[in-house]
């Protein structure tokens, strides 16, 4: 009897590793912040990631394999990324998902180019993810789900004069980040385009702590909106010292405020700004993803990377499917053609022409201290 | 726009003298930089938040733990890295380099263990702005400005009537002569860092309060150093003079000239003085000066 019970365990391990034999996993890579100033999107992305993937591989997997992650801590460090994106490649991934931040994307795209590895990014809303800026091509290996910075430098301007009325804007910028630098030029074209002036045009450091010297020029000019693209740690900071000088102008800012702890970081002073964002979560399309995540991981999901990086596996597996391979060229073919897909922020079609989403929503929402959140206020869905 | 300027530039320079008397009083007893006393105000600056946020301490005992938490931790910090190589008679440059190492240690010490989440203190007094013949200055950049004031004077005369002062100043001078006289070196040492130590916990608390606590805050202390070089390395009033000085400046430099510009400024700065006036505007002649 026991003997027979050895023999049939034995069987039954052959049978079970057999099986992971037929099925060779597909494996995905993921380059994403899971240490450094950006980790709380980064651990929520990953969290995201997996959920979706177990789901996927309980209805079958993809081409009738599992899909396996493989993935790397880049630390939101460009030098790092670029490790990663070259491990990424050795590891012999089909495809990528991330880096979430315009910088990394930028220097990790000739990478997976080079590697013929299709990268996706998440967040990287500078138009050169996906464009080669030397040549003014698109990059045949870059795609994203997410709006540009154009759209979004735009969104911010037109929201600005039709709704707060603003006719005099003054901008607050990072002149060591391409983000702060590519969406202040956006935002004052768009400004300036309808009508309005920008009073003043004010650049710091990165790094630096103090921005009272810029700001008390701005007073002087008495601006109805300050226009501050930063990230929500240099916002808040900026927000105090504004406040502390007297400036009553309504502050605006962009994606990267996105944060929770903004309402910890800026206090009172960050009460009341605007800013636009990829998703909220009020959002309809997104409801229940939001209620599967809490479910799981007891907590919000800190939008909008992991909406936007399962937008991006979403992408991944349909071109995969119709491309029947895994094969990095024709998938990212497949990529450059993908039509009304379902995707978890709504439906997705790629324009073919520059790799970007056609169509992409942005949100505005509202910082709101007392309540501890951000209140939507209106979507865009294009600015013609 | 020239009196918010200048009110800017005061309170930003309170700031730099706050941090700057920590350089001075350490240089002035030992003759060396201790770059770690930047690590030491990211501690204070810790201490006050968590005393502030996990036991909701008003402003007065979070400064006041802020003080002592950060003076316990800079003597702690002369005597772990510092004291064997005083006592081995080693050059200044030694102790110059483990204290840079100190500090490289201190931060990544609290990148490992507290993480890079960046924290905010607590509005401890909302946000109340006073009007002056047309410009604004909060009533917390107010506040700082004189209380760096009163407790950098406060120092001073600590420093020139009491006994321990008087010790202080004869170590100065000369630490041999000093120890021959019956003055207990490492406890004259202890008293310097724990007061290096607690201006260090004051300029962490209002770092803090002013912009965000996070490990590498503590570099903003570069600035301090200038300050210090200008005044003069070692001296009390320099520090002062320096911190307030490169404050307005570099303030007048980001507005009339260029906000991006103001870095290069403040260290072309550094450099000038370094060259042409090593000694400062208050310093006393020493021979080594970084």
């Amino acid at each position: 009897m026991r003997r027979t019970g050895i023999v049939l365990g034995v069987l039954f391990l052959l049978v079970f590793a057999g099986a992971g034999y037929a099925a060779d996993p597909i494996r995905i890579g993921h380059t994403v912040s899971l240490t450094g100033g950006a980790s709380m999107w980064g651990q929520s992305e990953a969290n995201a990631l997996d959920m979706l993937v177990k789901k996927i591989n309980a209805e079958g997997g993809l081409l009738g394999r599992p899909i396996e992650f493989v993935r790397y801590d880049n630390r939101n460090d460009a030098v790092e990324t670029v490790n990663v994106a070259k491990r990424l490649v050795s590891d012999g991934v089909i495809a990528v998902i991330g880096p979430a931040q315009s910088g990394n994307a930028i220097a990790s795209a000739p990478v997976f180019e080079r590697g013929k590895v299709p990268m996706v990014v998440t967040t990287a809303t500078n138009p050169y993810v996906t464009i080669d800026q030397r040549s003014g091509k698109v990059r045949p290996f870059a795609f994203r789900p997410c709006f540009i910075d154009p759209f979004q430098g735009t969104v911010a301007a037109r929201f600005a004069m039709t709704d707060l009325g603003a006719k005099r804007g003054a901008i607050l910028y990072d002149v060591g980040s391409d983000y702060g630098q590519w969406l202040s030029k956006y935002f004052e074209d768009a400004f300036v385009a309808k009508g309005g002036s920008i009073v003043a045009k004010e650049a710091f450091r990165s790094e630096e702590l103090d921005y009272r010297a810029q700001l008390g020029k701005m007073k002087e000019l008495n601006p109805d909106v300050i226009f501050i693209p930063t990230s929500q740690k240099e916002a808040a900071m900026a927000a105090k010292q504004a406040r502390d000088l007297g400036i009553k102008a309504t502050l605006l800012g962009t994606d990267n405020w996105g944060s929770p702890d903004i309402i910890d970081l800026g206090g009172s002073a960050i009460n009341g700004g605007y800013f636009v964002n990829l998703t909220d979560l009020a959002d309809p399309d997104i409801q229940d993803f939001v209620a599967e995540y809490k479910a799981a991981y007891g907590s919000d999901p800190v939008l909008p990377n992991p909406v936007m990086a399962q937008d991006a596996l979403l992408m991944i597996v349909e071109a995969v499917k119709k491309a029947g391979t895994t094969d990095g060229d024709k998938v990212a073919e497949a990529l450059a053609n993908l039509k009304d897909i379902k995707v978890t922020s709504g439906t997705l079609t790629i324009n073919p022409e520059d790799h970007n989403p056609l169509d992409k929503p942005a949100v505005i929402q509202q910082v709101d201290v007392e309540g501890k959140t951000f209140r939507f206020v209106k979507k865009y869905v294009s600015v013609e | 726009m020239f009196l918010q300027t200048l009110i800017t530039g005061l309170s930003i320079g309170g700031i730099y003298a706050l941090m700057a008397v920590g350089y001075s009083l350490v240089f002035s007893v030992l003759n060396f930089s201790n770059f770690a006393h930047g690590a030491v105000i990211m501690l204070g600056a810790y201490v006050g938040l968590a005393l502030a946020t996990k036991l909701s301490l008003g402003f007065g005992l979070v400064l006041a733990g802020s003080v002592a938490g950060a003076g316990i931790i800079a003597v702690l910090n002369e005597r772990l890295a510092y004291s064997v190589l005083r006592r081995r008679k080693a050059p200044s440059l030694y102790l110059m380099i483990s204290a840079m190492g100190c500090s490289v240690f201190l931060e990544n010490l609290v990148y490992a263990t507290i993480g890079s989440r960046f924290y905010a203190f607590p509005e401890f007094f909302g946000r109340q702005v006073l009007t002056l013949w047309g410009s604004s200055v909060s009533l917390l950049d107010m506040g700082a400005f004189l209380f760096a004031l009163v407790s950098i004077f406060a120092l001073h005369v600590f420093i020139s009537s009491t006994r321990t002062g008087i010790a202080i100043r004869a170590g100065v001078s000369d630490m041999t002569m000093c120890s021959l006289m019956g003055v207990d070196l490492n406890r004259l040492i202890a008293i310097v860092f724990l007061l290096a130590g607690g201006f260090a916990g004051v300029a962490g608390v209002f770092l803090g309060i002013k912009y965000l606590v996070y490990p590498t805050m503590g570099w903003v202390t570069n600035k301090a150093y200038i300050a210090a070089v200008i005044g003069g390395l070692g001296s009390l009033p320099g520090a002062l003079a320096g911190g307030l000085i490169l404050g307005v400046v570099e303030t007048f430099v980001s507005s009339y000239v260029s906000s991006v510009l103001r870095d290069v400024f403040s260290f072309s700065l550094l450099i000038a003085f370094l060259v042409l006036r090593p000694n400062g505007l208050m310093g006393q002649d020493t021979e080594e000066k970084v």
